[in-house]
């Protein structure tokens, strides 16, 4: 296990490093002049000099990405040219506990009840809950999630305009803020877990040692928590990593339907105003997280099946 | 002046504090009076002093208000800075101008009256103005503003150092800025501190409107200490003379304004806070629109480029918390003077009556705009005199093309910025080209800054600018050189189209400096704005209304047509 | 391979998905010619209108048509999706197989680039470069350029998948007798590549690229919100839907219409693919 663990780790550096790289490279090549956009309107080529040697802008590009990543490992993102001269980790600090919460929120909120669906639309297989429930899970699967979101926000208008009790449409600092952002994230993830599991404990369900069960005469909960769900797991573990990635891009379009300050508002603010170092920071910040999380999945994962770490 | 090029964004910026003060559902009328009396306003402002001297509040009392209005403040995430040497954003010169204040302010029907200064006189060549301050005015942390106070801050929005771009453009009139801001002078002998409370303030050259240049943010009050004391971010912390004081700044959410105890006009106690919201993006106006349905702010629509969304205006209209007032801002079309095909005066007139600007009104929506056939939009002094407009006449623009020999194929672009309304407008006037013309024109839509920097381009060399561009420009200032001097003058800052006739030059440069004489004034601009009309120097399409929606629990906001503003912030009454 | 694949439609499901998906692909590419209304002509008296005799599913906000902008619309987002499974089968499946086949150093190198590309959340990188590459695109080919930026970063993302399967298959295929029996008998390289490990790989190409089609339309819809992809004039199903949003209250037909045939779009799409995968899968 040790040893799984080692060789994940390494693969994460890895990881890390091409994260890096790629932000890097892409930011490099971005078009425009960094060192003009901190000088504003200013012309002055002394001070552009100037400013070219401290940022390390003359250098050749190998020693500025070892000073990149130098800078990244110190939480030293760059410095945003539309806010000129502020720190990049400064504009991105206060969303990061916002898109987390929310983040988290929303993937215990699919868990808990895209599992859980799963697990009884597969009860009784073709039955009507397993029909209803899985049209549901497949339509909030395919239908993008700023569709939905309008949807809800339209129906929060309706419910104002008829005087009945109503959640705000967007904003964030209340408990009643929380809600639809949630549902929204939550709901893609959600219908896709639904589905996985559905599928994932039938065929488990077909296996022989759950119809040795059944004739071993256990109850019914138990051949379906015990020995089926445990197998039937696996395979879900695996997406949750992905399902990271899919929370995380969810974000973007989430937290700026509804005004949520997190990282994901940050990065559409920086995009529609062109702040490359914002973007870039916010891409690589991301990634560190989802690669973080696949980590975490992958030894959940050779928790639940040993044969893995042996492979 | 490059910043004021820049986007439409920070042209309708500066409106807003032209705008602070002002009332009446027709402000139009009321904005005359006040330029054609000049010379009288200022005997009226010394008169003034005694009546206000009365009201100054010197000890302060704790805010015990329980009173919240939430503002939203479209078309803004985040505000960069509150510096008022460098703020740009409409909407942000609106927030920092509740926590800052200068000498003068804008009465409610948008004249000039004291505020820091209680009273001032002219000298007779007209250059020289001398403040005196109030007695006993004091910033929000409780200390003395002295003469130094107001020399600094003005002298700071015009320092090259500090990279403020607004100052150079609305002060520029003050002696020595020029070489101050270029940097050739670390002098500027036109402001000085006469004695703890006096400032005085010396002209380049006569002007019929300095004060209302005073009246931006950029000739605000800065507390010496406090910008020095605070560092970079010293304005996260900022000390004003402003009847609001910076309680909390929710970044990328909103900011929270409570009553300065030291305001000299009182402080408005009723209120418990001030909440600014910001709404940006593409969708912002529409959020915030539902946010308004849902009773989550309070008043919606006085920021940004479609700050009601039109599409609602059928459904908002008639109802009583809607509020709307012509706009002090006009849609145009400009041409690249300076290259083919539009050198051809010709040209330029027939693709100006190639437009049905009735239909183009009719998509806005009800309400939403005026078309306009002319430069000065209705309501800045000099606008009920009458210009002749190039109509809609499709025949007429045939001719006017055959004559010109344009071949009709050739390919033309007219560029844009993606923002607001601004694709919806322009892909229909390339149809219109396209069906009255046979005009084959494509939409260019450039993302807001590249479009800026293409704008800048066309300035510095013609031959590589754009061959026509969809803008906006909203007055700085109710005065008709602010439109017609600062748009089409030869090689003036914004005119980067480079439109030139020497009539023209010579009609405004006379206009420009004459300040006793303010019919005449008027009739030069006049004559000069029929010649811009007439060649289409630019081509104006339409005013927009400025709409708005405000709770009708919330009292004491007075709407113009610059938005909303509060000319007394004690009568403000919220939820 | 022989009809047998028609076998598939056996479940009526898959044979509604694939009519319906036929039907769309018609549409995208002779709807135009039958119905010439010009979609980017602006009726200013029927502005938002609900569906009537002269615009049969209404129309927009500047009074366009929207039969005329969903026909565009759907020749955009499909265009998108042809331009990046393209570049996934030829670069993708091209790259694996060739490492899969030879092994060696053209194998780490695949392996080691598409391992770095994997390391972002698929659809993140294609919003970066999007972001920061989109105005040099406009530069280069105008409206066009946005979209070939588009589909290049979605592409981007996407091969590495492609290539990792093909890979493993192609592995698996050197090893089996019928390869090995051809070399003995001193077949090319190319020969084998050609006639026996491809042919063989149609069907996980086909089927991969059949799923990641509706991955990658609904992805460029993101894009869209977020302001990265098709500019006006041009329109795609998503960006028709975010601006539709701003008037749905007086008008739902608007959004209902695109998201219905976007929404329909990619259920069919991943019900025909997993058609198509069971029938690989079991032969």
């Amino acid at each position: 296990m040790p040893q799984f663990i080692l060789r994940r780790l390494m693969q994460l550096v890895f990881v890390l490093f091409s994260i890096t790289f790629i932000t890097f490279i892409v930011g490099h090549l971005a078009p425009g002049d960094p060192v003009q956009a901190l000088m504003g309107n200013k012309r002055d080529p002394k001070l552009y000099e100037q400013l070219r040697h401290q940022y390390g802008l003359d250098r050749p590009w190998y020693e500025q990405y070892a000073g990149y990543v130098f800078g990244v490992l110190q939480g030293d993102f760059g410095k945003s040219y539309r806010y000129a001269g502020r720190p990049v980790w400064d504009l991105i600090k206060q969303g990061v506990p916002v898109s987390a919460s929310l983040g988290l929120a929303a993937l215990a909120l699919s868990v808990l009840l895209g599992i859980p669906i799963g697990v009884l639309a597969s009860v009784r297989a073709n039955g009507v809950f397993d029909r209803t429930a899985m049209a549901v899970m497949l339509t909030l699967f395919a239908v993008p999630s700023f569709v939905i979101a309008g949807v809800l926000q339209t129906l929060q208008v309706i419910l104002y305009q008829n005087s009945l009790p109503n959640l705000p449409t967007s904003g964030w600092g209340k408990p009643e803020n929380w809600v639809m952002p949630v549902l929204v994230l939550a709901a893609g993830t959600m219908g896709y877990l639904a589905r996985l599991t559905r599928s994932s404990m039938i065929s488990v369900l077909r296996q022989d040692y759950i119809r040795t069960a059944w004739a071993k005469g256990a109850n019914a909960r138990r051949v379906y928590m015990v020995h089926a769900l445990r197998n039937a797991l696996i395979p879900i573990v695996t997406v949750l990593g992905p399902s990271v990635a899919f929370v995380v891009i969810g974000s973007f379009v989430v937290e700026n339907v509804f005004r949520v300050p997190g990282i994901g508002f940050v990065a559409v603010q920086a995009i529609s105003t062109r702040d490359y170092p914002v973007i870039q920071s916010v891409a690589l910040l991301l990634a560190l997280i989802v690669a973080v999380m696949s980590l975490i999945t992958d030894v959940l994962y050779s928790l639940l099946d040993p044969r893995i770490r042996t492979q | 002046m490059n910043l004021l090029k820049i986007s439409t964004a920070a042209l309708a910026a500066s409106l807003i504090t032209a705008a602070c003060g002002g009332a009446t559902p027709t402000p139009v009328t009321i904005v005359q009076t006040s330029i054609v009396k000049e010379t009288q306003v200022v005997k009226q402002t010394q008169v003034v002093q005694q009546t206000v001297q009365v009201q100054v509040q010197v000890t302060p009392t704790p805010a015990q208000g329980t009173q919240v209005l939430r503002w939203a403040l479209e078309g803004i995430n985040e505000p960069s800075t509150l510096d008022p040497a460098k703020v740009g954003d409409s909407q942000i010169v609106f927030a920092a101008g509740l926590i800052f204040r200068g000498l003068v302010q804008l009465d409610a029907q948008l004249r000039i009256k004291p505020d820091g200064a209680e009273s001032w006189t002219v000298s007779d060549d007209t250059k020289t103005y001398t403040f005196k301050l109030r007695k006993d005015l004091k910033f929000s942390d409780g200390t003395a503003v002295t003469a130094d106070d107001v020399v600094f801050a003005i002298t700071r929005s015009l320092d090259p150092k500090v990279g403020g771009g607004n100052g150079a453009y609305y002060l520029s009139n003050i002696k020595g800025a020029a070489d101050f801001t270029a940097g050739k002078s670390d002098k500027l002998p036109g402001v000085s501190a006469l004695d703890p409370q006096t400032v005085q303030i010396t002209l380049e050259q006569p002007s019929a409107y300095f004060l209302y240049q005073l009246n931006f943010i950029t000739g605000y009050i800065l507390s010496k200490k406090n910008v020095t004391d605070g560092g970079d971010k010293w304005y996260e912390k900022p000390v004003g003379t402003g009847p609001f004081i910076l309680k909390e700044w929710q970044h990328n959410q909103k900011l929270v304004l409570t009553p300065n105890p030291y305001y000299w006009a009182g402080a408005p106690n009723q209120m418990k806070e001030v909440d600014l919201v910001f709404y940006g993006g593409d969708q912002g106006s529409v959020t915030a629109y539902n946010d308004y349905q849902t009773g989550a702010v309070d008043v919606i629509g006085a920021f940004g480029q479609t700050p009601i969304p039109s599409q609602f205006l059928p459904q908002v209209k008639d109802l009583p918390d809607f509020k709307s007032a012509p706009q002090f801002f006009v849609r145009y079309i400009g041409f690249n003077n300076k290259s083919k095909p539009f050198d051809d005066v010709k040209v330029r007139q027939a693709f100006a009556r190639g437009i049905d600007k009735t239909k183009l009104v009719k998509l806005l929506g009800d309400g939403a705009a005026r078309s306009q056939d002319r430069i000065l939009p209705g309501g800045i002094p000099g606008s009920e005199l009458k210009v002749d407009g190039l109509a809609f006449d499709v025949d007429a623009a045939r001719k006017l093309l055959a004559e010109a020999k344009f071949d009709v194929t050739q390919k033309l672009v007219l560029s844009y910025g993606t923002e607001g309304d601004n694709a919806k407008v322009v892909e229909f006037i390339v149809q219109e080209w396209k069906t009255n013309l046979g005009l084959n024109v494509t939409a260019e839509p450039l993302e807001l800054q590249t479009f800026s920097q293409k704008l800048t381009d066309t300035y510095n060399d013609p031959t590589k600018g754009l061959q026509m561009y969809y803008s906006v420009w909203g007055a700085d200032y109710p005065d008709a050189q602010n439109w017609l001097s600062q748009q089409l003058r030869t090689d003036v800052g914004n005119n980067n189209g480079h439109y030139s006739n020497a009539d023209f030059d010579k009609l405004v440069d006379k206009a420009d400096v004459e300040v006793k004489d303010v019919t005449a004034r008027l009739k030069a601009y006049n004559q000069a704005e029929q010649i811009g009309v007439t060649e289409a120097g630019w081509l104006p399409l339409f005013s927009p209304n400025s709409n708005a929606m405000v709770k009708t629990y919330v009292t004491g906001l007075v709407f113009t047509g610059q938005g909303i503003i509060i000319p007394d912030w004690s009568a403000v009454r919220a939820q | 391979m022989t009809f047998t694949i028609l076998r598939i439609f056996r479940s009526r499901v898959v044979l509604i998905s694939a009519l319906f998906l036929a039907f769309l692909l018609l549409t995208a590419l002779f709807g135009p010619l039958l119905y010439t209304v010009d979609p980017a002509m602006g009726d200013v008296d029927n502005l938002r209108s609900f569906p009537t005799l002269a615009h049969p599913l209404g129309t927009d906000d500047i009074g366009r048509d929207t039969l005329a902008r969903l026909m565009m619309g759907l020749r955009v987002s499909l265009a998108v999706a042809v331009v990046v499974e393209f570049f996934n089968v030829v670069v993708g499946a091209g790259l694996g197989v060739l490492a899969g086949y030879f092994g060696g150093w053209i194998d780490v190198i695949v392996a080691r680039l598409a391992d770095m590309l994997f390391a972002f959340p698929g659809l993140l990188l294609a919003i970066l470069i999007s972001a920061i590459f989109g105005s040099t695109a406009v530069e280069f080919a105008g409206g066009a350029g946005r979209l070939l930026l588009v589909s290049f970063s979605l592409a981007l993302v996407g091969w590495p998948l492609m290539a990792r399967y093909t890979r493993g298959q192609t592995l698996s295929l050197k090893e089996r007798l019928f390869v090995e029996s051809t070399r003995a008998l001193g077949a090319s390289d190319r020969h084998i590549l050609w006639r026996h490990i491809l042919p063989n790989l149609a069907g996980l190409i086909i089927v991969s690229a059949t799923l990641d089609v509706a991955t990658v339309i609904v992805s460029e819809a993101t894009l869209g919100l977020l302001g990265l992809s098709a500019q006006p004039p041009q329109t795609s199903l998503g960006k028709m839907i975010v601006e539709a949003f701003n008037y749905m209250t007086l008008n739902w037909t608007q959004v209902l219409f695109p998201g219905l045939v976007l929404a329909l779009l990619v259920l069919t799409l991943s019900f025909v693919g997993d058609g198509l995968q069971e029938y690989v899968e079991r032969g």
